[in-house]
């Protein structure tokens, strides 16, 4: 190995080494944070909803006609649309709800356990009519769905209400909540009982903290006179219910505005910025790498057209054209070494910047491990074709001049 | 002599196209991408109606239950909306200049081309001062008075954009518009209005259009509609019908005022707090007095509208521009040094060192300007690009300032770049390259 050498070209002109070196280290201090966020959000983003998002479609209609200001007109209308609606070829279940969960737009009040004290806890609720655990594809792990006499409790009677696991341990820590009542925090009155526990379901905020916490009252679904259906189709069916859905609805009462969207588009729409921050980021990652790798081309091909003489010297002394590119690359493969080092130190910085100043993720060593053996590479991969051309340096320049 | 410098730092520019086109694409590169999010940025933390952005204010009152704050991370922030009787309390001052309580409502439209299909459409309903109190800019016709306020009076008011779809644009002030069951008259047509970042509405993003459409605040009680923003109650008092939900403690309203000078601003705080200790006496208000007047710009820190993606990003992209200016250092040694014997014989011919350095580095920064311009350009589509992405319309744009902030950053990451190679360049002895030619 020639590292004595190397080390000893290098400090006898150590601009284009630290030109290549500083460059790798803010590359990698660079990347590494967009990568950490874009993971993060990544995973924010495909975090499992405990529903069945693909097959999810929704349903939302809006009257304009007068009738729809009396009640008992709207259920009759509720039940007719879920009649045909759930009759359609390819729908496996529909059901009536007030708020949509992945889209950002809800109810949301504060319990406490039965005789438990303070401020309680966040509970985000949807009413939901009957059939609203198959229609969105949630799986019910202890208890019972809703039945019909769920949805006309007493004027006092507590409401029967089918919580998320984890709501059910935020308020219940050892696990028997089943039965068990909660409480409203302001008026101190019991809410409901829990009746039946889901496995999972992401209540309307996905992106807070408290996604998994959720509450399906039973219900008429609608405090207007909106109303709004979820669809689950089979699987694959989706292309050909779709366009069915607006005039199923339509075919039980015209005299209203209809709007069918898939579950996923809200929740895209939801994540808007998440999504193109993600999108910004790789991009910018990618440009970046690519004009490091281009730095790189630039700088080993220039000091290679600088040591023309040398190297035609050592090639007449009589070193071999693979000792000849081996040395480039050894050079190389030191310098990014030293800048990636640099780098970690700078990587570790900025994130300390950005955590302080925009909420960035800390990094994690595997990540780290992967950016260095990523940009090791690259900048190997960078210098091999101004080497290469190194290798193709006659013995017989160092006869022409001087 | 500058123009000269010019002059032969283009010559040398033309004579090597590949090294000065990659040395400008490194500058335009990072321009493009800093400019960008510097304009994201500013956009975001700019002042969005700088002619009185101290002069308006919003309006805050601690009407919340007596157990527990408002906000439990910030427990000395009173609600951020108002109650229905607390802005018909409040209203009835004479003290503020201008004065508006509002909120959002999601309304059916009829078209008038009756073969199309009625949409649902959000509508700001307002008073008669929301549109002096913003300085929202008429196209044709003007606002509603203050009199059809109380009636209320089926009028409205449309922007733009709902004009050309509507009505296919032109002065439509006088024509109806039928909404839910009622026909509306047309009083003014906006001229195109953005304020940004979008200051007066705390539940809608920064970044959207406002409403197409602004009705007088009393049609909700006639509709029964509620806010398609968000209701927040701590009690169980809102009850079943609209005569109940307004009496009760529900916040959903926002209210703006504007004070024209200190002493107003201060005689209208006392009247809030005279006001809120008349409501404790009624078994209101009952947790310490916290009323709260914010101009625009503590409103806008207040809801943290920079968002941290926005700053993250200023920073990532200042990082990247950085990254680009050391490339264009590697480039430029290459190119300058390799010109070491044409710059021996001019040292040897006379040229002083510091005229060496200049020519040089007005090369770099010749450089920069080049690849600033370029950049510029490819940052306009950047910011179109994220438009798209974001369903901004036309929200993030270049303006003179930003144009100048890109020239700005290109004249120094040139000077960056360029510093060093300049002065390697100027220090070569000129005996050497004359012995070697």
């Amino acid at each position: 190995m020639e590292l004595g050498p190397i080390f000893r070209a290098l400090m006898h002109n150590p601009t284009r080494f630290w030109l290549i070196a500083v460059e790798v280290a803010l590359t990698l201090a660079i990347v590494i944070n967009c990568v950490a966020i874009i993971t993060e959000q990544r995973d924010l983003l495909t975090r499992p909803s405990g529903l069945d998002e693909v097959n999810l479609v929704v349903v939302t209609t809006q009257p304009f006609a007068d009738d729809f200001a009396d009640g008992s007109f709207l259920d009759t209308v509720r039940e007719e649309d879920l009649r045909s609606l759930r009759a359609l070829p390819g729908v496996r279940a529909a059901a009536a709800l007030d708020y949509l969960p992945l889209a950002g737009g809800g109810s949301l009040t504060a319990l406490r356990a039965a005789d438990s004290e303070g401020d309680g806890h966040p509970a985000p609720y949807f009413v939901a009519g009957l059939g609203a655990l198959d229609a969105l594809g949630v799986e019910l792990v202890a208890g019972r769905d809703h039945i019909e006499s769920d949805m006309h409790p007493g004027i006092n009677d507590p409401e029967n209400l089918i919580v998320t696991q984890a709501l059910a341990d935020r308020f219940y820590p050892d696990g028997d909540a089943l039965g068990k009542t909660l409480t409203d925090v302001d008026t101190d009155q019991v809410w409901g009982t829990i009746v039946g526990i889901i496995a999972r379901m992401h209540n309307a905020w996905p992106r807070s903290t408290i996604a998994e916490l959720a509450m399906i009252r039973p219900g008429p679904a609608n405090d207007s006179r909106e109303l709004r259906y979820v669809v689950r189709t089979q699987p694959g069916a989706m292309d050909q219910v779709f366009n069915e859905l607006e005039s199923t609805v339509r075919e039980v009462n015209t005299d209203r505005i209809v709007r069918v969207r898939l579950l996923e588009d809200y929740k895209r729409r939801y994540f808007d910025d998440e999504l193109v921050l993600v999108k910004v980021l790789t991009v910018l990652a990618l440009l970046l790498i690519a004009v490091t790798s281009l730095g790189i081309i630039g700088l080993t091909s220039f000091s290679v057209t600088q040591r023309t003489r040398e190297i035609g010297t050592r090639r007449a002394l009589g070193a071999t054209r693979s000792e000849i590119l081996r040395y480039f690359v050894i050079e190389i493969w030191v310098i990014t070494g030293i800048g990636l080092i640099l780098g970690v130190v700078l990587a570790y910085a900025l994130n300390f910047a950005l955590a302080s100043l925009a909420g960035a993720p800390a990094l994690n060593m595997g990540l780290l491990a992967a950016g260095i053996g990523l940009l090791w590479i690259i900048g190997i991969a960078a210098a091999l074709a101004p080497a290469f051309q190194a290798t193709l340096v006659p013995p017989v320049v160092t006869t022409r001049t001087v | 002599m500058l123009a000269y410098q010019i002059r032969i730092a283009w010559l040398s520019l033309k004579r090597n196209p590949i090294l000065s086109s990659l040395s400008v694409i490194a500058i335009a590169l990072g321009v493009a991408v800093s400019t960008a999010f510097v304009t994201v940025y500013y956009i975001h933390s700019g002042d969005p109606i700088p002619t009185k952005s101290d002069r308006l204010f919003y309006v805050e009152m601690d009407s919340w239950g007596p157990d527990r704050p408002f906000s439990r991370n910030r427990p000395e922030a009173p609600p951020n909306q108002i109650t229905y009787r607390d802005m018909k309390g409040i209203m009835t001052s004479e003290i503020p200049t201008l004065q508006s309580g509002m909120f959002v409502a999601g309304l059916i439209v009829h078209p008038p081309d009756e073969d199309q299909r009625p949409t649902r459409e959000r509508i700001r309903m307002c008073f008669a001062d929301f549109f002096p109190l913003f300085e929202v800019p008429f196209a044709h016709g003007g606002g509603w008075d203050r009199i059809s306020d109380r009636g209320p009076d089926p009028v409205i008011v449309i922007d733009t954009a709902t004009n050309d779809r509507l009505f296919g644009g032109g002065n439509s002030v006088g024509k109806t518009l039928r909404i839910e069951d009622r026909n509306f008259t047309i009083t003014g047509v906006l001229a195109p209005w953005r304020p940004s970042p979008r200051f007066y509405d705390p539940h809608t993003g920064p970044n959207q259009e406002p409403e197409g459409i602004y009705m007088p605040f009393e049609f909700f009680r006639i509709f029964e509609v509620e806010t398609d923003g968000n209701m927040l109650i701590w009690d169980d008092s809102d009850g079943n019908t609209v005569e109940e939900f307004l009496a009760s403690e529900a916040i959903w309203i926002q209210m703006w005022v504007q004070l024209d000078s200190a002493g107003q601003r201060q005689t209208y705080l006392d009247f809030l707090d005279a006001y809120a200790m008349e409501q404790k006496k009624l078994g209101r208000f009952q947790r310490p007095l916290n009323n709260r007047l914010l101009d625009v710009m503590e409103w806008l820190e207040d809801r943290e509208v920079v968002t941290e993606e926005a700053t993250g990003m200023l920073v990532i992209s200042l990082l990247f521009l950085l990254v680009c200016a050391v490339n264009l250092i590697g480039i430029l040694l290459g190119k300058f040094l390799a010109r070491a014997p044409e710059v021996g014989v001019r040292r040897a011919l006379g040229a002083s060192r510091g005229s060496v350095f200049l020519q040089h580095l007005v090369e770099c920064e010749l450089v920069g300007v080049i690849g600033g311009v370029l950049g510029l350009g490819l940052s306009a589509l950047v910011l179109r690009l994220i438009n798209r992405l974001l369903d901004n319309g036309d929200q993030l744009a270049l303006d003179p300032t930003m144009v100048a902030t890109g020239i700005g950053l290109s004249l120094v990451a040139g000077l960056v770049a360029g510093i060093y190679p300049a002065w390697r360049i100027c220090r070569v002895a000129p005996a050497i390259h004359l012995k070697l030619q």
